[in-house]
């Protein structure tokens, strides 16, 4: 025989203005809920996007928000494909077009505005090494043979004190 | 999910560095904030993308926040602005909106969806579509989390703390009541 916990004021007072209790949940309770449960749940990589979004020394950080996206081309050609994207961030706005290379590898060219040369970080899960590009006068900056995967940009200040500029992950 | 006080802890520890910690804190948490972004209409990419974006935000806050119960309701609170802001962009973007307004309702699948190959599931989600969309909202929350910490889903729906509960219930009794009136559920 199991004691029965006391009574909490609180769920009497949550009965008595609700009318109707928290039900405990019997097998058919669990069973609508496991099947509602199963249809679209989060993606498996979600945590793990999270986590690698989130893995920075530095909390100094301006968030840059997806704000477009564009595929074009379709051609059987991987270099015919392209993929635009562009993140705002308030004080600099970054696109990047991500083309397919033939050798199952990714060419990122990035411009940022305004523009300047500032360092630009591609970040990778760990334990590939980050890359770093320096931004020329107009803001253009490369990086060339990336491999598929998650990555994850970040652009410096024209300061040390100033915020760096940081995407969510992308999926390449 | 964790109770507010795992949740405490798990937050003081990622505070200080923790990364298992913060890694128990995304878990606990992202079920609920990829359904609050995905009620709002929102693609799986996108919604993938919303989640990201929130926990980035809370990442320049996070000496800012204190409880657990804030740091919740500060997530889903990010969550569904940043939601709302891409659904309203997607729907700019396009020349005719039709396309992004029938999805933005988020009824579950559809009675012929090819991902329901169980009999069961097919009825269940035909009498679940019936239901009101606040319901399907909740129940479909609810689902994803193993045990459902009230505070936190009353935050994500704007309601009292202490109507979650009783709303589920009358949900569940809704859902049930009308699938035992179905013989194709009760004989499967």
């Amino acid at each position: 025989m199991t004691a029965r916990p006391p009574d909490d004021p609180l769920d009497d007072l949550d009965r008595e203005i609700m009318g109707r209790p928290d039900d405990p949940l019997d097998d058919l309770d669990r069973e609508i809920l496991e099947r509602i449960g199963r249809f679209d749940p989060p993606p498996a990589d979600l945590d793990e996007r999270v986590l690698f979004a989130l893995a920075l020394d530095d909390l100094e950080i301006e968030v840059a928000r997806l704000t477009a996206e564009q595929f074009t081309g379709s051609g059987a050609r991987a270099s015919e494909r392209t993929r635009t994207i562009t993140f705002g961030a308030d004080s600099r706005t970054v696109m990047i077009t991500v083309v397919e290379r033939d050798d199952n590898l990714v060419r990122i060219d990035g411009w940022l505005a305004p523009g300047g040369p500032l360092r630009v970080e591609l970040r990778f899960p760990e334990p590939d090494p980050a890359r770093t590009v320096t931004a020329d006068e107009a803001g253009r900056f490369v990086f060339d043979e990336v491999p598929h995967g998650l990555a994850q940009l970040l652009v410096h200040g024209p300061d040390a004190e100033a915020a760096r500029v940081v995407t969510p992950s992308l999926l390449l | 999910m964790s109770t507010d006080a795992d949740l405490g802890t798990l937050l003081e520890r990622a505070r200080s560095g923790d990364r298992n910690s913060l890694r128990e804190l995304i878990r606990a948490l992202d079920p609920v904030l990829w359904r609050v972004a995905r009620g709002q209409g929102l693609t799986a990419e996108d919604a993938a993308d919303v989640v990201q974006t929130a926990w980035l935000e809370l990442l320049r806050r996070l000496h800012e926040i204190r409880t657990p119960r804030a740091v919740t309701a500060w997530l889903i609170t990010t969550t569904r602005r940043e939601a709302w802001h891409r659904q309203q962009r997607a729907r700019r973007d396009l020349a005719d909106g039709s396309a992004v307004l029938d999805a933005a309702v988020d009824p579950g699948p559809a009675p012929d969806e090819s991902l329901l190959t169980d009999e069961r599931d097919t009825v269940l989600w035909r009498h679940f579509a019936r239901l009101s969309e606040r319901c399907r909202h909740l129940l479909r929350i609810v689902a994803q989390v193993d045990r459902p910490d009230y505070a936190v889903i009353a935050e994500a729906f704007g309601m009292p703390h202490g109507s979650i509960g009783p709303t589920r219930g009358r949900c569940l009794a809704k859902l049930r009541e009308m699938l035992l009136a179905d013989p194709a559920w009760a004989s499967p």
